[in-house]
């Protein structure tokens, strides 16, 4: 299946198979941040995707941008750990990248999805490296960008961010954390996949299986 | 009051922790809100709630956030984006939580402003710090930013450690990279300041020799310490070329010399040191005295900005900054030089993140009005500058001067400076800003005269830059009429007001007149006295040679190891020593063996921890420990001899005794260099200069420091500029057992020191019995003019004279009545 843009409901229902992957994956999230976290991504995730789209179903959203900022919003008061102000500030920026249209065309969201980028690197001032969800975003990005310059398919250039997410989140493992919680374990932190990473790398196997129609 | 929100993960622990502060101050405590948790029992934050909690405390003084860790850290931000009323101040505090919280609802509820609860939180910590002996006397620790990845140690070469030019050069040098960079000094144990900011890098207080730990974060971190480690290690490029401290001054860098005449303080040789006028850049000029304008006045008191008003007036301030800086930049890039530098660090300074915020803070959290904030925020800093004394106070003219521009900017006043005259004329100031001094037009100009400053300060190494005769020190400057007319002597730091229509004509004359010389250096009586260059790399061969010069006294070849890690190569010396022997074919080329040490530090010979380094291991005795560096010298110098004509002898620095001339003497000849000679600097060598001249062929008197070791007065102090002077008939005694020496072995001892430049010591020197002078090129104009118009007899009536009177000014008015009929 090729898409050379991607809707409004396309969209929502990448957050919805976001939800789920989250919610099927709580225990393995929960898992990873038991190791150096505080053990919460898990059920922070769940519980804050819950809140999203349950907001969603009783009040659809009308455009991309109120679509995200909606998002936003609800991670931000019903996640509780680092990952809502983080993810929060994502969709936010996302959100105000897109504006008040229908659908967005491959480099629409192309720009959407990095100044939700920037808005993570604002937030958290991680760096590559740092073992944190920017380790997963920055290199699904720029897989994503390099596969829309050989074409304008946008499942395609999901799949290819999908993939390279996938190799960051792995790559987390060896890493020393730098930042959020885990950076206080030092030298321990390392031989753990960041539980940031990999809620993110599911964030790209979402939009990558909704986009092929699965 | 101001309002303090506190936000934790956990309801609890942020309960808890307020309950805590509020008992230190009952119900009279500031507003306090929390947001903790992120609903229905879940730890965590909401930035959400933490916005309505800053709306809920929010008052005009503003509001501090106290957080926990991790996410409160990020909800907080993100609030900001939230807020509804921008107007109110918000501050996120660093503080730690508990002791932080605690600290800020104290100083809150005494009714302190924002910026002031909030240092007094982020100082919180001290106590126990200090307790448990960690103490980190965070006097000027603001914003170190984030934990350091990379850490290093480096030991300052340079000889005045971190002062304003390598504060500046680091700034410029770290400003391109990404990483947050902090110094500090191991030597006082002071916490880490911002590398960003030129006040607190000065607060360091790194002085040569002192260890700073380096540090930094980012992804440039690496890049960053390796730029100040290189930095550092060429010693901001002041190893050999000190512009404060010229080691042996050119004769437009003499010592400083004590007045005499209209201004002078009393008779020199009983006056307390440095405190009369001091000339401070020779020269003679004339001109009406035009006064620097009066310095603008702190601004009075004036009512507290409504908070609806702050935010734009902190604008006001960065904007001001911000437009000093581009104007002094713009300046800067019309001059160069010296003058560039100052103006370049003058503009970062204006810049200065510490000081800004600073003023930006007080705006904002009291109210100040901008220009009052400016004020004050320099003159915290200039307090700790007064404070640590020394080469930092030495900085609070430079801190004024940007405070000043920065105000009149403010106010929309012209900025501050040099009288705008197309006229020439006297320039007499209390002091001179160095953006000032950068400015001064030396085609209207004239000379400069200042209440205040000394033989090392920016006006006088300024005005000798210039070349523009000045006079620091004349207390009594500021009473002198504007418009009276006054001659100027640089050289002599006398002033003569209302001259004269005689005095005037001489003086005139005097400047008008150009000194040249013809090649051939003898007295009126036909006395031979070879008139030399001295070279110090084989860029200033050619101004050697335009003046004339008979061939070079002193070709120093310390160019071509400074900014070396290591010793150059045998190749690459016989390069630069053929090029300066070819300029003299058939001349005379005195060559140097490497004088490190003491003032003129080399990272590969010279330790950085001699408590005594004019006394330690520097010059010849560097070959103690490096020989090879010796022999390789010696093989290049004989071979870039071998190719070439001129008539080359080679000396070594720093000689103190016999069997060092004849080591010296034995390596020489062992690279087939037979006409070998040594310095004569110290007085152990000026007296045994006989059995010294026994084994070599020549010697050559280094006066500068031959003055610094008989006087036993530090050289590169300038409080004992009257000691260091080689007119101190000692000095000249000595110079005298070395001559005399010199003349019973019938060997040539020449003089290739600062003093050979002076035209009556020269005639001095020669009546001592000198063979040869050797001076910077400029100064053979005047010294051969002066000995061609006395005898040789009249040279030796007044080197007796000089030598055998009681004091330098003695000798100095002795000489002058003995060599003056003869010029006149």
């Amino acid at each position: 299946m090729t898409n050379d843009t991607v809707t409004l409901d396309q969209l929502t229902g990448w957050l919805t198979r976001f939800r789920d992957l989250v919610t099927d994956q709580v225990s393995y999230l929960t898992e990873l941040d038991s190791a150096i976290g505080d053990a919460d991504h898990g059920s922070n995730m769940t519980r804050g995707m819950g809140a999203v789209i349950e907001k969603l179903q009783a009040s659809p959203a009308t455009a991309v941008d109120e679509l995200f900022k909606g998002v936003g919003m609800t991670l931000v008061t019903s996640v509780g750990g680092a990952s809502g102000p983080l993810y929060g500030t994502f969709f936010l920026r996302i959100g105000t990248e897109a504006g008040p249209v229908a659908t967005l065309d491959a480099p629409g969201l192309a720009a959407a999805l990095r100044a939700g980028l920037g808005g993570v690197v604002a937030r958290g001032k991680a760096e590559a490296g740092d073992k944190t969800m920017f380790d997963v975003l920055a290199p699904a990005l720029d897989a994503f960008d390099a596969a829309l310059v050989v074409s304008s398919d946008i499942s395609s250039a999901a799949r290819a961010a999908h993939t390279a997410a996938q190799s960051g989140r792995d790559a987390t493992e060896p890493l020393l954390a730098r930042k959020g919680r885990a950076s206080y374990l030092g030298e321990r932190s390392i031989g753990h996949i960041d539980p940031g990473a990999a809620s993110t790398a599911l964030l790209f196997q979402a939009l990558s299986e909704i986009l092929d129609g699965e | 009051m101001i309002g303090i929100v506190v936000v934790s993960h956990s309801p609890k622990l942020a309960r808890a922790a307020v309950e805590l502060a509020l008992e230190m101050v009952g119900v009279a405590g500031p507003a306090i809100a929390i947001a903790a948790g992120a609903g229905e029992g879940v730890t965590g934050t909401d930035a959400f709630k933490v916005a309505e909690a800053i709306a809920e405390v929010s008052s005009p003084e503003g509001v501090l956030v106290m957080m926990d860790l991790g996410s409160a850290v990020m909800s907080a931000e993100m609030a900001l984006e939230f807020l509804e009323d921008p107007d109110i101040p918000v501050r996120l505090s660093s503080a730690p939580f508990v002791e932080g919280l605690m600290a800020a609802v104290v100083r809150a509820a005494g009714g302190a402003t924002l910026a002031e609860v909030e240092r007094e939180a982020r100082g919180a910590l001290g106590a126990k710090q200090s307790h448990l002996g960690d103490e980190d006397p965070a006097g000027l620790t603001v914003d170190t930013g984030p934990a350091a990845e990379h850490t290093i140690e480096v030991t300052l070469l340079n000889p005045d450690g971190l002062h304003a030019r390598p504060v500046s050069m680091l700034i410029t040098a770290l400003s391109t990279l990404e990483a947050t960079v902090t110094v500090a000094n191991l030597r006082t144990g002071q916490a880490p300041v911002p590398a960003n900011s030129p006040t607190a890098l000065l607060t360091v207080g790194a002085r040569k020799g002192d260890t700073i730990s380096v540090a930094a974060a980012g992804r440039q971190a690496v890049e960053a310490l390796e730029a100040v480690s290189d930095l550092v290690g060429k010693g901001f490029g002041e190893l050999g070329t000190v512009p404060a401290r010229a080691p042996e001054p050119s004769p437009a860098q003499p010592q400083a010399r004590p007045a005499s005449g209209a201004l002078s303080s009393g008779p020199l040789s009983s006056g307390p040191l440095s405190s009369g006028p001091l000339g401070v850049s020779p020269g003679l000029a004339v001109g009406p005295i035009v006064r620097m304008p009066e310095p603008l006045d702190e601004p009075g008191p004036v009512a507290e900005l409504p908070v609806s008003e702050r935010e734009a007036a902190a604008d006001r301030i960065v904007a001001a900054s911000a437009s000093v800086a581009l104007t002094l930049r713009e300046k800067a890039a019309r001059v160069s030089g010296a003058a560039r530098g100052i103006l370049d660090a003058t503009a970062l300074m204006a810049e200065d993140p510490g000081l800004i915020d600073a003023a930006v803070s007080r705006v904002t959290g009291q109210g100040d009005v901008p220009e009052r904030a400016v004020w004050a925020a320099v003159g915290e800093v200039a307090a700790v500058f007064t404070q640590q004394g020394g080469l930092l106070a030495a900085r609070i003219p430079d801190l004024n001067d940007v405070r000043n521009r920065i105000v009149s900017e403010l106010l929309g006043r012209p900025a501050p400076g040099l009288p705008d005259r197309s006229e020439p004329y006297v320039l007499v100031a209390r002091d001179l800003a160095p953006a000032d001094t950068a400015l001064i037009d030396p085609a209207v100009c004239r000379a400069i005269v200042t209440v205040e400053g000394g033989p090392t300060s920016h006006t006088a190494i300024l005005a000798r830059a210039l070349g523009l005769p000045a006079v620091v020190a004349v207390r009594d400057a500021l009473d002198l009429p504007e418009g009276s007319v006054v001659i100027v002597d640089g050289t002599t730091g006398e002033i003569v007001v209302d001259p004269t229509d005689d005095q005037m004509v001489r003086a005139e004359e005097q400047i008008g007149r150009v000194a040249t010389f013809d090649g051939t250096g003898q007295t009126r009586d036909g006395h031979r006295v070879q008139l030399l260059a001295n070279v110090a790399s084989p860029d200033s061969v050619a101004e050697a040679i335009e003046a004339k010069a008979e061939g070079v006294g002193l070709f120093r070849t310390e160019f071509c190891f400074l900014d070396h890690a290591e010793a150059p190569g045998l190749d690459e010396q016989v390069a630069a020593y053929r090029q300066v022997f070819a300029a003299f074919p058939g001349r005379k080329v005195t060559i140097r063996t490497l004088d490190a040490g003491a003032d003129k530090p080399l990272a590969f010979v010279t330790a950085a921890d001699e408590v005594n380094p004019a006394l330690g291991i520097r010059g010849y005795r560097t070959a103690w420990r490096r020989p090879e560096l010796l022999d390789t010298q010696l093989q290049a110098i004989a071979t870039a001899a071998a190719a070439e004509d001129a008539v080359v002898g080679v000396m070594a620095p720093m000689i103190a005794t016999v069997d060092e001339a004849v080591d010296f003497a034995a390596r020489c000849a062992a690279h087939g260099l037979h006409n070998v000679g040594v310095m004569i600097e110290t007085p152990a060598a000026a007296i045994t200069a006989g059995p010294i001249l026994e084994r070599v062929d020549f010697a050559s008197l280094g006066t500068n420091d031959l003055a610094q070791y008989t006087m036993a007065a530090d050289r590169l102090m300038g409080e004992l500029a009257l000691l260091n002077d080689p007119w101190q008939p000692a000095v000249l005694r000595m110079i005298r057992e070395a001559c005399q020496a010199g003349l019973a072995a019938e060997k040539p001892v020449g003089v290739c020191g600062e003093a050979a430049a002076d035209p009556m010591l020269a005639a001095i020197l020669v009546g001592l019995g000198a063979t040869s002078l050797s001076m910077s090129p400029r100064a053979l104009g005047g010294v051969a003019e002066l000995l061609g118009a006395v005898t040789v007899d009249q040279c030796r009536d007044a080197a007796v004279a000089a030598a055998d009177a009681g004091s330098t000014g003695a000798a100095r008015s002795a000489a002058a009545a003995l060599l003056e009929p003869a010029r006149a």
